[in-house]
């Protein structure tokens, strides 16, 4: 999922390190006070999740959880995955720092997208359908975490078919763990905490 | 604050349930070995690159030549130039191997290393010329011998300098891999000092935010 350093092309890493830093501003200036800590706690969540490695048969994949951050932060993601993936490539070596764009926007544009889309779903009255849409959160922002990942390498020379097939493929493990896992996350948090999606919820029944 | 209570419940119930284990991450060792380079290319979950092309450039990125990992991510690269070797290996997926084997480092290249394997045979040929017109003064059939035993002597001295660099390696090769594995180490503290920046990064943007909304009022 990192993508390293010297793997993409300058003007992808250009490009992305331009989206990326227009994401973060966007989303530092929708970063509330009231929200900061959650950030912080997803930012580390995110942190520490790439360490826990899920063994797959002789591989292994690591966990992600850009879509939990992205259905509690909206916008914000940008900042908390941003600063997630800095200290992953200063402390572990993961990625780089030159890819730090791509890989921010990469990671952090699905999150975003995943709040859009099902926003509406995890601020169901219901406990259960909103643990759902949560579920769908999780494994959608996999999903289109793997296709921006193949598109960078396509627009770097790779042909795309095969280098997002292959990032979807060894991925798909990632998607059904990390789509119980969100799901569940959702579930304890409405059950638990159900203030933590308020935002999402007056936001939604705002647009609806 | 309570559902932030919440959050570090879960992330630390996961962080703590598995111990941290090694990063998807790709690694890549050359070492010279006799008049060879040799090297490892895997990831650092303990799977390796099998079957990938490895291609080798010279510090300016001119392309020296190319190679083949075996089934176990291991490959070897006879060097033709004594000049600084870059190795480059790509597995797909964004995961790049780039490793650089320093002049230092090299293996004896080309001639150099011929003339070193070589050059104990002419020192003893030199001491067999002068033997054998003592020899045949005193037995003919010991000169044969001599000059015989000369060349097995080099011969068998050739083959001792293969058997020992073989069980060098041999005994270096778990040393290296431990060495490698011991530097992809992430240990507690690396990641409590992560975690630590990213409470004192929020923070700082915390008190920022309250300052600015402070001053607003």
């Amino acid at each position: 999922m990192h993508i390293v350093d010297g793997a993409l092309s300058n003007e992808v890493v250009i490009a992305g390190s331009v989206l990326a830093a227009g994401g973060i501003a966007l989303g530092l200036r929708k970063l509330d006070i009231e929200k900061i800590p959650a950030a912080g706690m997803l930012s580390a969540t995110f942190f520490v999740a790439s360490l826990i490695h899920v063994p797959i048969g002789p591989s292994s994949v690591h966990l992600i959880l850009n879509g939990l951050a992205g259905l509690m932060l909206g916008w914000a993601a940008f900042p908390a995955l941003f600063v997630g993936l800095l200290l992953q490539a200063v402390f572990f070596g993961f990625g780089g720092l030159t890819v730090l764009g791509v890989n921010t926007l990469n990671i952090a544009l699905p999150a975003v997208l995943v709040f859009y889309i099902c926003r509406q779903g995890v601020a169901a009255r219901s406990a259960i359908t909103s643990a759902v849409w949560g579920g769908i959160g999780g494994t959608l922002s996999i999903v289109l975490t793997t296709l921006l990942v193949g598109a960078s390498l396509a627009l770097s020379g790779d042909e795309f078919i095969p280098a997002a097939k292959l990032v979807f493929v060894t991925h798909i493990p990632v998607m059904i763990i990390e789509g119980l896992l969100t799901g569940f996350a959702v579930y304890l948090a409405r059950k638990v905490k159900p203030e933590l999606f308020a935002e999402l919820t007056v936001s939604a029944e705002a647009t609806s | 604050m309570k559902p932030h209570i919440l959050l570090t419940v879960i992330a630390l119930v996961i962080s703590c349930s598995t111990t941290p284990a090694l990063a998807h991450k790709v690694i890549a060792s050359v070492f010279a070995s006799g008049s060879d380079i040799e090297g490892e290319i895997g990831f650092s979950n303990g799977e390796m690159a099998k079957k990938t092309l490895v291609e080798v450039f010279d510090e300016d990125g001119n392309k020296l030549g190319e190679t083949r990992t075996d089934e176990e991510g291991f490959f070897v690269f006879t060097p033709k130039k004594a000049i600084p070797h870059v190795f480059s290996a790509n597995l797909g997926s964004g995961h790049i191997a780039k490793v650089k084997l320093e002049l230092a480092d090299m293996p004896q290249v080309g001639s150099s290393n011929t003339d070193r394997s070589v050059s104990p045979i002419p020192e003893l040929g030199s001491t067999a010329k002068v033997l054998p017109t003592q020899t045949i003064a005193t037995n003919g059939s010991v000169n044969i011998t001599m000059a015989e035993l000369t060349e097995a002597n080099a011969a068998l001295l050739e083959e001792t300098r293969n058997v020992m660099r073989e069980m060098i390696h041999r005994e270096v090769k778990p040393l290296r891999r431990e060495i490698a594995a011991y530097k992809e180490k992430n240990n507690l503290q690396t990641i409590l000092g992560g975690i630590g920046y990213i409470v004192g990064l929020f923070g700082f943007w915390f008190y920022f935010s309250t300052r600015r909304k402070l001053a607003k009022r």
